[in-house]
């Protein structure tokens, strides 16, 4: 399974690749939205992990361009540390497909991720 | 497709209803999923579920044997159910004119029995419906209905909870955020009263030292008089706000029962007018040493004989003490305070503890006072589970007494070593305050004290002074320009590697602060308008060798841990990338806070939150979170200033603690 983590706070990003690729997936990490973004018009991924604020492109905009753009239905999971419930209802109807508030425990993103990709294949 | 719909007559109401629960697209909840179990064994059927319907579509909360999260509205059988108020039961579609030519009856989900129950809100809005659907023909018996009906007004109940939930936590931050402001304004309040009372109480103290006429020092004492009474007052609103704010400690140290009772009385009996008797009577049996807050008990005495005496003009005022009850471990005492004065009317004896109120409305006018007194005795004795308890009769007199049980003090207490100012010798002593009337005042009291005092009129011009000369002791305003008594501090620890004496001076008073102050190395901590009385004592203090260190923070590192998976290598990797990044993000918040550079700050902000959270410092995390969300706001208060403080000291707090691990 190959997941994209786009993610800018270096230690957080890097924690959580090596977390994921311990449980045995495949992570390409990225700091910059942008870069993300181009990544995933050039690859196929199974799962998109991205945070909310970053540079280049925010979370928002990559999922939007996913969904409406790219046509494509890779699930997506948008991890935040904003409170605001507004922010929660417009991802999802951007079409993200989970919701994680920071700070991230990592047993509950294993969850979540499996139970995504599960549903799907 | 059947696109012809039936909508309902209160269709607009009932979507504004829909939307107050704020329920569509919400994740699943283990409550809706129990509630869709119960329906598909009640019934006996594989599909079930409980949904919502908003202008396009019917939303599953949560369903069993259906698999997709939304249909679009025109193919639901729903549409039927919500126009009803009790159970729509179909048991056989093919029997259905409506329906047997449906595409889900026909193809789709099959469904050959529908059962759906509308969940009503209370005001009677149909918003979604709770479903039983098989592929085979059925009936369900009156239990079952009953029962689906029973079903769907729990899970109605289920949502109202839910927003009322969501109601309380939204009016809980509001009212969190009011306490905050006051909490802020009630600190630079106190500031910027003090700041200058200082100076009054402080000069008028030099002034009554001097030679004076009989004229001019009854004036200097009358000014003396205002000044403590200004001074308590500010004291008595502060002290509420700590009492409010659950920061008020009691404290517990051994003190001597009798000289506290006996210095309280000397110290009022100038009070009491000419043709009034003030008397102390304690018995015997009275303990002299007991354990407990004495300032508390100064606090609490003087007010209330305070109070008998200012409202009394003739008789007596009598102040006893009696030992109620001694245990193993414990003495209850009973403290009186009865006067022969004006007295308190029937009807106002309930309310006299209360804040503001006072015997008579026109008690404030003829006495004075503001009505603080009273409640913050009533207070300050309950929080060492005491109670208090008034009889009085009009012009006849009262007695406030009350009862508090002390913890036994060991009366083998060494006595501690005394130090007089002489066997510190001639302390060279460095002042950084950049106030010029402060300056003035503590060089006078200083080199009264009989020490040599340098003056830097700001942190920066403290730091090169301390490079040059050798000092004995710091004294350290808090607030001010160029480096403030914290970052001076921070510098003076960190950078200079010094141990010298620090006393931080400052006319800030609120909770929390002192902490700080101790917390990035300050040995001591005097508050503004300083006692020259209480400043010696802080001198002598820090000068004594034997200080305590301020207890380490503990860095919880089992996220980390989590994360890492066991591998230590990668874990020690990430705390140095933590070593290394955020010192320095620390510096760009600060320089872009400097500059008001809202942008920046929320980025960076933003960005070390993350880092913080993983070493699971949550304080700190919250200071981040703060500075965000007035970064956002794009104004910074006070408060912020603060939150940088914090989170400045903190940081390098850990720093310092993960380097050594």
């Amino acid at each position: 399974m190959r997941i994209i983590l786009a993610e800018d706070n270096d230690i957080l990003r890097k924690s959580l690749s090596f977390f994921l690729e311990s449980k045995g997936f495949t992570v390409d990490q990225f700091s910059d939205g942008k870069d993300a973004l181009d990544a995933i018009e050039t690859n196929n991924y199974d799962l998109i992990l991205t945070d909310i604020n970053m540079p280049g492109k925010s979370g928002m905009e990559i999922t939007q361009y996913v969904r409406q753009t790219i046509n494509s239905e890779t699930p997506i999971i948008i991890l935040t540390s904003s409170g605001v419930e507004q922010t929660e209802l417009d991802s999802f109807d951007i079409g993200a497909n989970e919701f994680i508030a920071k700070p991230v425990s990592p047993a509950v993103l294993l969850v979540r991720i499996n139970k995504l990709l599960k549903t799907r294949f | 497709m059947n696109n012809d719909y039936p909508i309902p007559d209160n269709e607009l109401q009932r979507l504004a209803a829909l939307k107050r629960y704020n329920i569509l697209d919400t994740l699943p909840d283990n409550a809706f999923d129990d509630a869709t179990k119960l329906v598909s064994y009640i019934c006996g059927v594989p599909i079930a579920h409980i949904s919502f319907i908003d202008e396009n579509r019917q939303w599953f909360k949560s369903e069993i044997g259906i698999g997709v999260s939304e249909v679009p509205r025109e193919i639901t059988f729903c549409n039927y159910t919500i126009l009803d108020t009790k159970i729509v039961e179909i048991n056989d579609t093919h029997l259905s004119e409506r329906f047997k030519n449906d595409p889900n009856v026909t193809g789709g989900f099959n469904v050959r029995f529908y059962a759906g129950v509308p969940i009503t809100t209370p005001d009677g809005y149909n918003i979604g419906t709770l479903c039983a659907v098989d592929h085979v023909v059925k009936e369900l018996n009156e239990n079952q209905r009953n029962a689906l009906s029973i079903v769907a007004k729990h899970v109605m109940a289920q949502l109202e909870i839910g927003t009322k939930n969501i109601q309380l936590d939204a009016q809980r931050k509001i009212a969190e955020k009011a306490v905050l402001a006051r909490d802020s304004f009630l600190a630079n309040m106190s500031h910027e009263i003090r700041t200058p009372l200082n100076s009054i109480i402080g000069f008028t103290d030099l002034l009554a030292q001097t030679e004076l006429d009989e004229v001019q020092r009854d004036y200097i004492e009358s000014v003396q008089i205002a000044g403590e009474n200004l001074l308590l007052i500010v004291n008595d609103i502060l002290d509420l706000s700590k009492i409010e704010s659950g920061n008020l400690a009691i404290e517990s140290e051994p003190f001597n029962l009798k000289k506290t009772l006996k210095h309280v009385y000397n110290l009022l009996k100038v009070k009491a007018q000419k043709e009034v008797d003030f008397n102390l009577f304690l018995d015997a049996e009275m303990p002299d040493n007991v354990v407990g807050d004495q300032g508390r008990l100064n606090q609490i005495l003087v007010n209330l004989i305070g109070n008998s005496l200012k409202f009394t003009n003739e008789g007596e005022v009598t102040v006893s003490v009696k030992k109620l009850e001694e245990t193993e471990d414990n003495y209850t005492l009973k403290f009186s305070v009865k006067d022969t004065g004006i007295g308190i009317h029937e009807d106002k004896l309930t309310t006299i503890f209360e804040r503001f109120t006072q015997g008579e409305e026109s008690t404030t006018r003829t006495y004075g006072g503001t009505g603080l007194g009273l409640n913050i005795v009533k207070e300050l004795i309950e929080l060492q589970h005491g109670e208090i308890h008034v009889k009085s009769t009009p012009n006849r007199g009262s007695e406030f007494f009350f009862i508090i049980s002390y913890k036994k003090g060991n009366p083998a207490q060494p006595a501690v070593k005394s130090m007089s100012i002489n066997n510190l010798g001639r302390l060279k002593i460095l002042l950084c305050e950049d106030n010029a009337l402060n300056q003035k005042l503590a060089k006078s009291v200083i080199n009264n004290f009989g020490f040599d005092l340098d003056i830097a009129q700001n942190g920066e011009e403290g730091i090169e002074l301390l490079s040059q000369n050798k000092y004995d002791l710091v004294l350290m305003d808090l607030q001010m320009p160029v480096k403030d008594g914290y970052q001076t501090t921070e510098y003076i620890r960190n950078e200079m590697n010094s141990t010298i004496p620090i006393i931080a001076m400052t006319a800030h008073s609120l909770v929390g602060e002192q902490e700080r102050c101790y917390k990035v190395g300050m040995n001591a901590y005097v508050p503004k308008p300083f006692k020259q009385a209480v400043l010696l004592k802080a001198i002598k203090t820090v000068m004594n060798p034997n200080i305590e260190l301020t207890p380490k923070r503990i860095i919880d590192l089992s996220f980390l841990d989590e994360m890492a998976c066991g591998d230590l290598e990668f874990k020690k990797e990430m705390i140095n990338l933590f070593i290394e990044k955020i010192p320095s993000q620390t510096e760009q918040l600060e320089e872009a806070f400097r500059k008001e550079d809202h942008d920046a700050v929320k980025m960076l902000s933003h960005n070390m939150k993350s880092s913080l959270d993983i070493f699971m410092l949550e304080d700190l995390s919250n200071c981040a979170a703060i500075i965000e969300e007035e970064a956002a706001a794009r104004e910074f208060t006070t408060e912020t200033l603060d939150k940088m403080n914090v989170l400045h000291c903190g940081i390098t707090e850990v720093v310092k603690i993960l380097k050594e691990l």
